[in-house]
């Protein structure tokens, strides 16, 4: 039977009334969400453990000091003080693009090898490592759409409004990215994964012949 | 007659944002639209690719904020 979870909201009230545990519940149900954002922008995992840090540390004051906002989606709210964070110090150290992008080692890969085979787990890596590569290839708004509503939890209204554009703006810059996404993954063949694109090439052969 | 969706209708939809009424047009659209419905399948597997992208942060820093908000609460 499945247990209802208690919401973002009730658990809020619970930390800030004194229940340690809700926070650990909050920081478990939106710590991927946010550690994946703010890799997206800075690439480096050192720096992204600390800005998490600092993200869940603001958060804290806030919620402590009684200033939360009821308003508004806590996943919304926390990953935009990542994204916050992570542009601000993205333009203050002037990253450079070459600096590790040694994905392969150890950033990104969750699952150990003995999950999967080594072969399997290579691929998948490889693919991995190059999808991001390509969001890092996308024009900044859209990568920057992309990254606040698959990962940080925004509506397309809630993007809309933090960057000041018309929700339609914020839905084109989305599909966009995606598009611009399949094209690059499609156009480069060993990186296109099977499992995430699955191709059937026989019926494609078959209608050409066909036709 | 048939409504015909938009691309970003259609991301509205796979990113469950759609009134409900509007989300069972879109859903009665996918029924009979052969292109409507390999379009959205386009976007649920990139959706699906993104999702793979997805990590956590070292238990060590997930211990850390633990332990901060513990030492926080002391403090108040």
């Amino acid at each position: 039977m499945e247990t209802m979870q208690p919401s973002d909201s009730a658990l809020i009230s619970l930390y800030i009334a004194g229940q340690e545990n809700a926070f650990a519940q909050l920081l478990e149900r939106h710590k991927a969400r946010v550690f994946t954002t703010i890799m997206l922008i800075v690439r480096d995992e050192d720096v992204a453990e600390d800005l998490l840090q600092d993200t869940f540390i603001k958060a804290i004051h806030t919620m402590k000091s009684g200033r939360y906002n009821e308003e508004g989606k806590f996943s919304s709210w926390i990953c935009r003080i990542a994204h916050n964070l992570a542009i601000d110090c993205f333009r203050r150290e002037k990253r450079s693009p070459l600096l590790n992008l040694d994905t392969t080692s150890h950033a990104f890969n969750s699952l150990s090898l003995a999950e999967e085979g080594a072969e399997a787990a290579m691929t998948r890596d490889e693919t991995h490592a190059r999808l991001r590569e390509l969001i890092q290839e996308l024009p900044a708004a859209q990568k920057e759409v992309l990254i606040m509503r698959h990962y940080g939890d925004m509506s397309f209204q809630e993007i809309a409004d933090a960057t000041g554009v018309s929700i339609n703006t914020a839905l084109g810059r989305m599909r966009y990215a995606l598009i611009n996404l399949r094209k690059k993954m499609a156009a480069q063949p060993v990186f296109y994964d099977q499992n995430l694109y699955p191709r059937d090439t026989a019926s494609v052969r078959v209608q050409r012949i066909a036709s | 007659m048939i409504k015909t969706f938009t691309h970003e209708t259609l991301l509205r939809y796979v990113y469950n944002e759609l009134p409900a009424k509007e989300q069972q047009q879109v859903e009665n659209a996918l029924l009979h639209d052969a292109e409507l419905a390999a379009s959205c399948a386009d976007l649920l597997l990139a959706q699906r690719a993104l999702n793979n992208l997805s990590r956590t942060p070292s238990q060590r820093t997930t211990d850390s904020l633990l332990q901060y908000s513990r030492t926080f609460l002391r403090k108040e």
